[in-house]
């Protein structure tokens, strides 16, 4: 009697001990596998929730602290396209960075960034990438005819006729792709990338409906040109390098509104056009001299500088490099 | 022994199911806690970008030419990722704030920018792309110096409407009248004046036992700076120096760093053999050292041409005290630009513009 209970016992216990062994071996091989079940992620959001939470909070902070000195949202401005032929020398990158700079400040502003170049450098790409600005990047090399050759003086063939060509092509393109059609809001200005802008001079032309004018200084042999305005009208130019030119003024001097450009597809810059009428070229198919709008307080305020810079002198690099001993063309300057 | 074979028993219950517990106990903790380590990385990994400097950004799509960023005024455009799978978090941070100049940070060293200027045609337009350098630098602190008898009103008014954090100073070199023509007096190298007159202001006003921390730059009106430029002249502990482009008719002229990361030459052609062979944009001082060290001035006279530098900092550093920046000297972060002298004709005798307006 003894014995039989006795045997009963030890079976059960044995019984006992084998599904238990089983059990665990099924849950060690569960644990190499992913768990798909709900109940385990959800600590896992909860987490992500709560630190979710915690970063929405922060940017509400920062938000709030920044909308102390920012004005209500506006409704969205007209944009400046900004056209500018460059090419390449020992000056491009310190112009390009310090106008970047300049461009940085101007709020809904598109730099298009024509390069004198059979192709895209680098040097112009991580620059525009870096800037933080919105632009495009394009190219058009000019014909080996039209380029000026080293020793030229500067006022022998025009320059950039061909870049901004371009990007004026490219705007047309993109815009007509756009919705809105030749309603779009916008005004195209042609930036060279040596002069020197004041950050008003872009809220100035902003409102541009046909053409816009205003002075120009340090440019054409004087301290500065103008248009003279009587009346709120444009009625001559003030310049002292043959004012009879249609439209005597520095190519910095005027911006055309985005809808002109558009509604005109065939007005470009001229080439061939003779020395300083390379503007009228352009202008005179598109507005009379009665329809300019004078900005910048009726032409009386220069808000834009026509400064050129200086060639580095580099006797002792080509001394150097002549032994062969110039400095790291790895180094980008 | 029953007894023993009961105890043998026991343990042979209780052993698997204390096993089991523990594991899945140890695997229910282990994923969570990942996830946990990877939130916060979520958390670090968030760009707060103090408004200004908006430099991050990233291509949210995928066109070869345009690089798009949000314009401000716009709601902040975060994308968050996180993926159960995988520990790949992501911030993007598109937003652009147009406050000008950045907000005064308290936890960052003030930068002290001295700027000699002198009255030409092109000097409005210079100081006019130099402050819009600036207005991107947070903690920025212009001290611009005329040289002229008294401080004039085209760069006063300047000064205000840009909204910097600026000091407005003047002193006027000497004139050598015995020269024809208003001429300055040759023996004296531009700008020295000027820039000693800013650095007793800043004896003056700023006590050495303060804690406010300062970096001195010599900046000239004409020059050009990325704004990297100024991020790396914050951690100067003495003085720091990087390569300068177009300066000594080169393309740029550097220090010569050792692999140790000392300063131990300089890459120049012209005169390399110069206590501190570098340009005035070159360096910048500890604003502390020129506290405790309150006689070291640019000398005014009897300076060789290229030594201006140098009558400075030998009474403040050593070579080996120098500390170099800008990827240990090999990127160029200031170039030596110099503006052309416009011409201007009066052959047409159109009138001068009034001061204001050129």
């Amino acid at each position: 009697m003894a014995t039989r209970m006795k045997l009963k016992l030890k079976t059960v216990f044995v019984l006992y001990f084998m599904v238990s062994l089983l059990g665990l071996v099924y849950a060690l091989m569960q644990l190499g596998q992913r768990c798909d079940c709900s109940e385990h992620d959800l600590p896992k959001d909860r987490t992500i929730s709560r630190l979710r939470g915690e970063l929405h909070r922060l940017q509400e902070q920062m938000r709030k602290s920044d909308a102390t000195k920012q004005p209500q949202k506006q409704p969205a401005k007209p944009t400046v396209f900004v056209i500018t032929p460059t090419y390449a020398r020992l000056v491009q990158k310190a112009e390009l960075t310090r106008l970047s700079q300049t461009f940085l400040h101007v709020p809904q502003l598109h730099w298009i960034v024509v390069e004198d170049s059979p192709h895209k450098t680098p040097l112009v790409t991580d620059l525009l990438v870096k800037s933080g600005l919105t632009y495009t990047h394009l190219h058009m090399l000019t014909a080996k005819d039209r380029k000026l050759q080293e020793g030229d003086p500067s006022w022998l063939k025009p320059r950039g006729v061909e870049q901004r060509n371009e990007g004026l092509r490219w705007l047309r393109e993109d815009r007509r792709a756009q919705p809105g059609g030749d309603n779009q809001q916008g005004v195209v200005y042609f930036a060279d990338d040596d002069n020197t802008y004041s950050l008003q001079i872009f809220e100035e032309m902003r409102s541009t409906q046909r053409v816009s004018v205003w002075p120009v200084g340090l440019v054409g042999g004087m301290k500065y040109e103008r248009p003279v305005v009587e009346g709120g009208k444009v009625v001559r130019f003030h310049t002292g390098w043959r004012p009879s030119r249609p439209f005597p003024m520095d190519m910095a001097g005027f911006a055309v509104s985005l809808k002109l450009v558009l509604a005109n597809p065939e007005a470009c810059f001229d080439g061939e056009a003779p020395m300083g009428f390379l503007e009228s070229s352009f202008l005179q198919g598109l507005v009379t001299m009665d329809e300019l709008e004078p900005k910048a307080d009726n032409c009386s305020k220069v808000l834009v500088w026509h400064t050129r810079t200086e060639k580095p002198k580099m006797k002792r690099e080509e001394a150097l490099q002549a032994q062969g001993l110039g400095s790291d063309r790895a180094v980008e300057v | 022994m029953p007894k023993r074979r009961d105890i043998l028993a026991i343990v042979l219950i209780v052993l698997p199911w204390t096993l089991l517990i523990t594991v899945w106990h140890q695997s229910a903790i282990a994923p969570l806690l990942a996830i946990r380590k990877a939130c916060h990385h979520l958390v670090k990994e968030i760009f707060i970008i103090p408004e200004r400097l908006a430099v991050r950004h990233h291509r949210l799509s995928d066109d070869g030419v345009e690089g798009k960023r949000e314009a401000g005024g716009q709601a902040q455009d975060s994308k968050e990722y996180c993926a159960s799978d995988k520990d790949i978090v992501e911030v993007v941070r598109t937003e652009y704030v147009y406050t000008r100049p950045p907000p005064w940070s308290d936890v960052l060293p003030t930068i002290h920018i001295i700027t000699p200027t002198y009255s030409r045609p092109v000097q409005k337009a210079e100081l006019t792309r130099l402050a819009n350098t600036f207005l991107h630098v947070p903690n920025l602190h212009w001290i611009l110096v005329e040289d002229s008898q008294r401080r004039t009103p085209l760069v006063t008014r300047l000064l205000r409407e840009t909204g910097l954090n600026y000091t407005h100073l003047n002193v006027e070199t000497p004139r050598n009248y015995k020269l024809r023509g208003e001429t300055r007096d040759p023996r004296i190298p531009r700008g020295t004046m000027q820039r000693n007159l800013a650095l007793r202001w800043l004896r003056e006003t700023f006590n050495a036992n303060s804690s406010q921390a300062g970096i001195v730059y010599f900046a000239d009106d004409d020059n050009t700076y990325s704004l990297e430029l100024f991020e790396e002249m914050r951690s100067t502990r003495k003085v720091s120096v990087w390569p300068v482009a177009f300066v000594g008719g080169l393309r740029y002229e550097s220090p010569k760093v050792n692999a140790a990361g000392k300063v131990y030459g300089w890459k120049t052609v012209f005169d390399p053999h110069r206590p501190f062979a570098i340009d005035m944009a070159g360096f910048a001082i500890n604003l502390r050292l020129i506290l405790f060290k309150p006689q070291a001035y640019f000398k005014l006279r009897g300076v060789k041409g290229g030594y201006q530098e140098s009558s400075l900092l030998r009474e403040l550093v050593t070579l080996n005290d120098l500390e170099p920046k800008a990827a240990n000297c090999t990127k160029i972060l200031v170039w030596h630009t110099r503006t052309e002298k416009p011409v201007l004709t009066t052959v047409f005798g159109l009138g001068p513009a009034e001061e204001g307006n050129s």
